[in-house]
């Protein structure tokens, strides 16, 4: 923070300003943690409860969200309605397929000032490797002279 | 973490090549670059025998891979010291293991030890699931036209079971008998991590 120049930092703990946070690939839970922080304004020096602080948080790519584990099976969102035979339960699979996907209007790609950098570092697949670099991997084991197959 | 470590243990024992050879002072000396892929050296013998005197190229056989840094251990990890620095985004050395269908390639041939062709065998399982190894699917047969996925496959990454293989918890129990959803493998417990956090294998 000591490295912004000063309007800057005024800028960002005084305004309203909206984030962007890319969701790709990305666990739903740390997105989420990222993003109550800054709804609630607690990211700023002059947070308080009862002031209107919070900034905006835009989320994109969520329907490419990533779940660690086996939770997509495993984990259930259960709800109840009050009424008498209204619990429902759903998986995270079902819950996931259920939401429908939204196009970013203008005015809103318009006011965004910063984009936040994702929690989790996206492992990259063996075809996203370069030649050369598969090439400056040495191998580690020496296959027998009468193999074949591989 | 595997690539880094691998690549510097590289470097170094390139480097402590060319030294032995500038040690050794052979008759022809090739200059070595820093590449991997080397021709084998060569040098001129001369042999005088009574009135005949044969002179020969000799071709050193050197192996293009540079020395492991531990090379007197038998299974390949050991040998390079990556025992408990891989995981399951380490591509490039688990793909020096599996078949082009995806499969792992037996031990008696690799010359892993059977902890690491384990972790090897999770690790590849792991990837997998998480579709980091994209060209390593299974053969299908010939003329067989794959049935229309309805939905389409959600990302995933520590997956330590098959996904058809899971029942949802509906019961989750109460904080101090909780299910809990298992996250990645106890079998790589003992990575290192560079970091206070401890390693949570049960979400």
């Amino acid at each position: 923070m000591s490295s912004y120049s000063r309007s800057a930092q005024q800028w960002a703990t005084f305004a309203r300003s909206w984030f962007l946070i890319d969701a790709r690939l990305q666990p739903p839970g740390k997105i989420a943690t990222m993003c109550s922080v800054r709804l609630q304004g607690k990211h700023k020096p002059i947070y308080h409860p009862l002031s209107d602080i919070g900034d905006h948080v835009v989320v994109m790519n969520t329907k490419h969200i990533a779940f660690s584990g086996n939770k997509w099976e495993q984990k259930v969102y259960s709800s109840h309605t009050g009424y008498p035979g209204g619990f429902k339960q759903l998986t995270a699979a079902q819950m996931h397929k259920k939401d429908t996907t939204a196009v970013l209007p203008e005015d809103i790609l318009k006011n965004l000032t910063e984009e936040l950098p994702q929690p989790r570092e996206i492992p990259r697949k063996l075809s996203e490797y370069t030649q050369e670099e598969r090439n400056a991997f040495p191998m580690l084991w020496t296959p027998p002279e009468d193999f074949r197959m591989k | 973490m595997a690539t880094r470590s691998v690549l510097q243990s590289v470097r170094t024992a390139l480097r402590s090549f060319q030294s032995d050879f500038i040690q050794k002072g052979l008759f022809q000396r090739i200059a070595v670059l820093g590449n991997a892929q080397t021709r084998g050296l060569r040098h001129v013998v001369e042999q005088k025998e009574g009135k005949t005197t044969i002179i020969e190229g000799v071709i050193e056989p050197t192996s293009e891979v540079p020395q492991p840094p531990n090379p007197t251990a038998k299974c390949p990890i050991y040998r390079w010291n990556l025992q408990n620095k891989y995981n399951y985004t380490d591509v490039l050395l688990l793909s020096q293991f599996i078949r082009s269908d995806g499969g792992m390639l037996p031990r008696r041939i690799t010359g892993l030890c059977a902890h690491e062709h384990t972790k090897i065998a999770i690790c590849v399982q792991m990837a997998h699931r998480a579709g980091l190894l994209p060209d390593h699917r299974p053969r299908l047969p010939e003329g067989h036209v794959p049935k229309p996925k309805p939905n389409p496959p959600l990302n995933r990454y520590l997956t330590r079971y098959s996904v058809k293989s899971v029942n949802p918890i509906y019961k989750k129990g109460l904080k101090w008998c909780k299910k809990r959803m298992p996250v990645g493998h106890p079998a790589l417990k003992n990575n290192i991590r560079y970091g206070p956090k401890p390693l949570y294998i049960r979400h």
